[in-house]
């Protein structure tokens, strides 16, 4: 079993903190400093802090592994503490309860741990990826690495960061230079494999080189700052995968969309992303490549 | 193509069983050992600085544009690798003078060095241009040292994410200090796998490629392609990938110090055939000892 682990939480199979976990919370909330406000006067800067201290207290080291749902329940927890009307859509809770439909409303869509096979072998691309949408739309997102530090936030109309600093996407223009990350998934049916490996060799003849670091926000990530050109991804879990990614990449001047070329849906379990440059091309050539 | 020549009348046989059976070792490479022995830790600590000076310029140009040039048509290299390389070779040879050097830019300007028992320093002075070219972080500094064509001092280290990878022959293998084991991983269906697109692009070698990794998808957890041979082979030493192969790759510098670094961490490394590894073939394969028979059996079973 790896040796990194996740949640704080040393207890509890109820959404509860411990007293530990608790003033834990309370720590970091008064790191920011802010003044309680009533919830009709919180900004997208509030929700972004909140989005990150949860990020933060999920990423955080201990010596006891937790399970994704624990993960979960905390991040809810510490979300519903200050924005009790919000809806809640998580990884964890619809493997368990089922689906809940996505509204209007402000929805915090989570994904407490995307990248799991990494996590149990112990590869360093895992990492915490919530998003709040507004009407259906991604608007404040935070992806956060806790190996390699790294801490990806946006909100809508006010660019995209990486700790703190500026991000946006690549320069790219030739298809041929630039490079492609996608993932083989989770099913193991012959007709989804040969489609997938089909597809990727398809590719090949046409990008510098594929990349598979299996998780999709992180991919995400990628794009937004310049690492990776070009993403897709068919059939992965959920909207969590992507909705903070898909506000990150706009935010740093790339396109999300579905890799038939028409708009993205968020619960389509279908995204592509691209710089803005290469999209024509990259729908082209993964047209033919089915 | 880049192709390493060794000493031709024993080259399959003495190299390869020597790897693994040091009372075989011819009596020339013998005293060439026996000489460098209780210098290891020098040799050693020796290519950890020129790693890391080779790390600092890397590091430098890592969030800079580069200047690419084309070894092939998505075989790229840039200022930084030929800096690299001439940075690390100055300082080795200012220390070893009488020792020989090997290295992919060099070799790719001036034509093949032959591997000779003499102690030679195998050197990629950065494994992973294309990541480094895009800013993905898997990029490294590969140093290996063989006595008698044998690998016996790996130092890797990816100046990115600050991870050093050492190992001297019978003396372990480590992260930042830290002893690392390969996985205990028995099961082939639980196994990660990573494996490398590879620089051709001729539709031969990409069907035989996709068609492999077709194949092995019904057999392994997953797939992970990170565009670093020798960062493949410490991720196998240090547990966190499970098994690796890959085929067509530049040269014996990609997997020189990988190689001693995986067999350190208690992994094997072979041939994708079950053959025994050999240092100049570009053809590697590495797993922990548990998997290896059913890996090798599971990429027989395309070919």
């Amino acid at each position: 079993m790896s040796q990194y682990v996740f949640c704080a939480l040393k207890s509890a199979f109820l959404p509860i903190p411990s007293p530990n976990q608790e003033s834990r919370i309370k720590n970091q909330e008064s790191r920011n400093k802010k003044q309680e406000k009533m919830p009709d006067k919180y900004s997208m800067e509030d929700f972004l802090a909140k989005a990150v201290d949860a990020a933060k207290i999920a990423g955080e080291v201990d010596l006891v592994t937790e399970t994704d749902k624990k993960c979960e329940d905390l991040i809810f927890y510490h979300l519903k503490q200050q924005f009790p009307e919000h809806k809640f859509v998580g990884e964890e809770t619809t493997a368990a309860c089922g689906a809940t439909e996505l509204t209007e409303e402000p929805t915090w869509i989570v994904d407490p741990l995307d990248g799991t096979t990494n996590f149990v072998h112990g590869f360093p691309f895992v990492c915490v990826s919530i998003g709040l949408t507004i009407g259906r739309i991604p608007t404040v997102g935070v992806v956060y690495n806790p190996i390699m530090d790294e801490l990806f936030t946006a909100i809508r109309g006010k660019g995209a960061f990486l700790n703190g600093k500026a991000i946006k996407v690549s320069s790219q223009t030739e298809l041929v230079k630039a490079l492609l990350a996608t993932e083989v998934g989770t099913k193991r049916d012959k007709a989804t494999v040969d489609e997938t490996t089909n597809r990727i060799n398809s590719l090949l003849f046409k990008v510098r080189s594929v990349r598979m670091c299996g998780s999709c926000a992180l991919n995400l990530c990628g794009i937004a700052c310049g690492r990776l050109d070009l993403f897709y991804e068919l059939g992965f879990g959920g909207p969590w995968d992507v909705a903070a990614g898909a506000v990150i990449v706009t935010e740093a001047g790339g396109l999300v969309f579905d890799p038939s070329g028409k708009d993205f849906d968020i619960t389509s379990q279908r995204v592509a992303a691209s710089n803005p440059l290469l999209k024509g091309a990259f729908i082209e050539t993964l047209k033919q490549s089915e | 193509m880049l192709n390493v020549k060794g000493n031709s009348s024993n080259r399959q046989t003495s190299a390869t069983r020597s790897f693994f059976s040091p009372n075989l070792i011819a009596p020339f490479s013998r005293n060439a050992l026996m000489a460098a022995k209780g210098s290891m830790e020098e040799l050693l600590s020796a290519a950890v600085d020129a790693a890391k000076n080779a790390g600092e310029i890397i590091r430098f140009g890592f969030h800079e544009t580069k200047h690419v040039e084309h070894k092939g048509v998505v075989d790229l290299v840039t200022e930084t690798d030929k800096k690299c390389e001439e940075v690390i070779f100055d300082y080795l040879r200012s220390k070893y003078p009488g020792h020989k050097f090997i290295g992919e830019e060099t070799t790719a300007a001036c034509g093949i060095t032959e591997l000779t028992d003499e102690p030679t320093w195998i050197v990629d002075p950065l494994d992973g241009t294309t990541n480094f070219v895009h800013g993905f972080p898997f990029v490294c500094v590969s140093i290996g040292f063989t006595i008698g064509r044998i690998p016996t001092v790996g130092v890797i280290y990816n100046p990115i994410m600050d991870e050093l990878f050492t190992a001297i022959r019978g003396k372990g293998a480590f992260l930042n200090g830290n002893p690392i084991t390969a996985s205990t991983q028995t099961e082939l269906v639980k196994s990660l796998l990573a494996t490398e697109a590879g620089t051709k692009r001729d539709k031969s070698t990409l069907d035989a490629s996709t068609n492999r990794i077709n194949s092995l998808l019904f057999k392994v957890r997953s797939l992970r392609m990170s565009g670093s041979c020798a960062l493949n082979l410490c991720g196998v030493a240090c547990g966190r990938l499970d098994m690796f192969y890959e085929v067509g790759f530049g040269g014996p510098w990609d997997v020189a110090a990988g190689a001693v670094i995986v067999t350190e961490a208690g992994g094997l490394v072979f041939d994708p055939s079950g053959k025994e590894f050999d240092l100049t073939s570009q053809r590697v394969a590495a797993s922990n000892s548990l998997l290896k028979n059913a890996f090798v059996e599971a990429l027989q079973h395309e070919e």
